[in-house]
C-alpha cells in the first residue's frame, strides 16, 4: 500500500533533542512510538491526521520534532 | 569498608554545599546508584542511570510529598512541627507531584502555554525587561547581581505572564522569597514557608474568582480553565499559581548568577561570547545549564521493586537524582569539568527529562539567551567585589547568597 500510497509527510525526530516528554505520543498515537530508550521515533507517517502531526510537533518542549511535506520538501514546522 | 566511605554521607556538609560537584562526582565514580543510610535514601549521581529513571515514570512516583514523614530533612523547631501538614497539603497538589493519567490531564492544561514557539512571542518583553533593568544599573558601576538584577527581573516576567500590575512586585517577591524554604535546611525554615503559601493563596485567590468566567490568556486564566473543565480543584489552581510564581523565580535567579559566575571564572569564555553575542548565546546558555545547574537535585518514590545498577531499590524507597553531577558524566560529556561556551551537542540533564520535563524550560532558556546577550553586549568584564562565594543550605538549589560585582567604567 506503502508503494501506491506515499506519505504526504516527512517528519523526523531529532535524538539529540527528544527528552521522551511523550506529548507526541498522546497527540498523535498512530505516528509516533517509543523506542528503547524511551525517545520518540515515527512509526508510521500516515498514522494520524495533518492536524495532528502538526499539533505534535508545535507541542514538543524541546522542539525536536520537524515535519516538511514529502512531494515538495516544504516545511511545514517549524 | 565500603568504597563510599571516605565520603560524607552528611548531603548539607559545609562543603557539599559550597562545591557538590567533588562529593557527588567521586560518588558517580565508585557507586552511581548509592544507599545513603543517613537521609535513608537513593542517590543517583550516573547519567544513563537517571535518564532511566526520568524515563520509566511508571516505576518511579513524583508524588514525593504526600506521604512524606514530618519533617523529612533536618529537624526543624519542634513548635513548628504542626505547620508540616500545611505545607505537604499545598505542594502535593501541585501538578509537578501528580503521576499519569492525572498528571498528563494536568499538564495539558498548561503544556500550551510553554511551547517553544510560544515562548518566542515572549522575547521581545523579556528583551526589553533585561534592557530596561541594565539602563538603570549600568552607570552605578557595581552591583549586587542576585538582589539588583536577577532576582526583580523573573518576578516582572512572572507578573506579567499572571496578568498582575508590576507594582505588586514586592509582595510578589515576598512570597517568592518565602516559598524558597522548601528544601532548605534552616531550623526556622517552616514558619517563612507557611506564610508565603498563606499569601499566595489569599493574593490568587479573587484573582481566580474574577477570571474563571472570562477567556482571558494570562496564566491565572490558563489554570482557571482547567477548573472549568474539570481537570483541577480550585485548590489545585491557587497552589499552581504558586508554583509558577516559585520554580519561574528561584531558578531563573540561579542560572544568571551561576551562569554569570561562570564567566567571571573563565574570563577567556566571555571573551568567546562578547566576540559575538547573538550568534554564541544559545549554545553559551545551555552551557550556563549544565556547567552550574540551577537545580542540583529533585526526588522521586520507588513505585514498585526495581533493580538498577546492581542495586534493588524497594518500593516506598526514596530516590534523590543529582543532575549537578551527571552533567558531568565523562561517559557523554568530554572534558566535562570544563566549562566550553561551544559544547555541542550538550544533553545536559538541568531541566529533568521524560514526562516532568521542566514545563518553563522553554521560557528559562528565552530569559538566560536575553540576560547573557545583553550583559556581554554591553560589559567588557566583571570582577568579584566580594568574599568567597557562598551558598544557601539547600539540597535542591544551587543558589548563592549574593553576587557582588564591579566593572570598569
Amino acid at each position: 500500500m506503502t508503494a501506491m500510497n506515499p506519505p504526504k509527510l516527512r517528519i523526523e525526530v531529532d535524538h539529540l533533542c527528544c527528552v521522551g516528554n511523550a506529548m507526541c505520543l498522546a497527540l498523535a498515537p498512530g505516528v509516533f512510538a517509543h523506542n528503547e530508550s524511551r525517545q520518540s521515533e515515527v512509526q508510521d507517517p500516515q498514522g494520524g491526521s495533518r492536524e495532528d502531526i502538526l499539533e505534535a510537533a508545535e507541542n514538543c518542549p524541546t522542539g525536536a520534532i520537524t515535519v516538511s511535506d514529502a512531494a515538495t520538501g516544504e516545511t511545514l514546522f517549524p | 569498608m565500603p568504597a563510599t566511605a571516605t565520603l560524607t554521607d552528611d548531603l548539607f556538609a559545609p562543603e557539599v554545599i559550597a562545591d557538590p560537584y567533588t562529593c557527588f562526582g567521586r560518588l558517580r565514580e565508585i557507586e552511581p546508584v548509592h544507599w545513603n543510610e543517613r537521609f535513608s535514601l537513593w542517590l543517583v549521581t550516573g547519567y544513563d542511570e537517571l535518564v532511566w529513571i526520568l524515563r520509566h515514570n511508571e516505576l518511579f512516583s513524583s508524588a514525593v510529598i504526600k506521604d512524606a514523614a514530618a519533617p523529612p530533612y533536618p529537624p526543624v523547631d519542634p513548635a513548628d512541627v504542626p505547620l508540616f501538614d500545611e505545607i505537604r497539603d499545598f505542594r502535593a497538589d501541585q501538578l509537578v507531584e501528580k503521576d499519569r493519567p492525572e498528571h498528563f490531564d494536568q499538564r495539558s492544561v498548561v503544556h500550551g502555554y510553554f511551547t517553544p514557539k510560544a515562548m518566542e512571542k515572549w522575547r521581545p518583553f523579556v528583551r526589553a525587561a533585561v534592557e530596561e533593568l541594565l539602563d538603570d544599573i549600568q552607570p552605578k558601576g557595581a552591583m549586587d547581581v542576585l538582589n539588583e538584577f536577577a532576582a526583580p527581573l523573573p518576578v516582572r516576567i512572572i507578573a506579567e505572564m499572571m496578568g498582575v500590575p508590576y507594582k505588586d512586585r514586592d509582595r510578589l517577591r515576598a512570597m517568592a522569597d518565602g516559598i524558597l524554604y522548601i528544601n532548605r535546611g534552616e531550623p526556622y525554615r517552616f514558619r517563612p514557608l507557611v506564610e508565603a503559601i498563606r499569601g499566595i493563596v489569599d493574593y490568587a485567590a479573587p484573582l481566580v474568582e474574577e477570571r474563571i468566567e472570562g477567556d482571558g490568556d494570562d496564566f491565572i486564566s490558563v489554570l482557571a480553565g482547567g477548573e472549568t473543565r474539570g481537570v483541577f480543584t480550585r485548590h489545585q489552581v491557587l497552589v499552581n499559581t504558586g508554583l509558577l510564581l516559585f520554580a519561574g523565580h528561584e531558578t531563573t535567579m540561579n542560572l544568571i548568577c551561576n551562569g554569570l559566575l561562570s564567566f567571571i571564572r573563565h574570563p577567556e569564555q566571555w571573551e568567546r561570547l562578547r566576540a559575538d553575542p547573538a550568534g554564541m548565546v544559545r549554545l553559551a546558555t545551555e552551557e550556563c545549564l549544565r556547567y552550574d545547574p540551577p537545580v542540583k537535585s529533585t526526588q522521586r518514590v520507588v513505585a514498585e521493586d526495581v533493580d538498577l545498577g546492581g542495586r534493588t531499590m524497594r518500593k516506598g524507597q526514596r530516590i534523590r537524582w543529582i543532575m549537578a553531577a551527571a552533567n558531568r558524566d565523562p561517559k557523554v560529556f568530554s572534558h566535562p569539568d570544563e566549562f566550553d561556551i561551544g559544547r555541542q551537542p550538550n544533553p545536559h540533564l538541568s531541566f529533568g527529562s521524560g514526562i516532568h520535563y521542566c514545563l518553563g524550560a522553554t521560557l528559562a532558556r528565552v530569559e538566560g539567551q536575553e540576560v547573557f546577550r545583553a550583559l556581554a553586549e554591553r560589559f567588557e568584564r566583571f570582577e568579584l567585589a566580594g568574599g568567597p562565594i557562598e551558598y544557601q543550605p539547600s539540597l535542591q538549589f544551587r543558589s548563592v547568597k549574593s553576587l557582588p560585582v564591579r566593572w570598569p567604567a
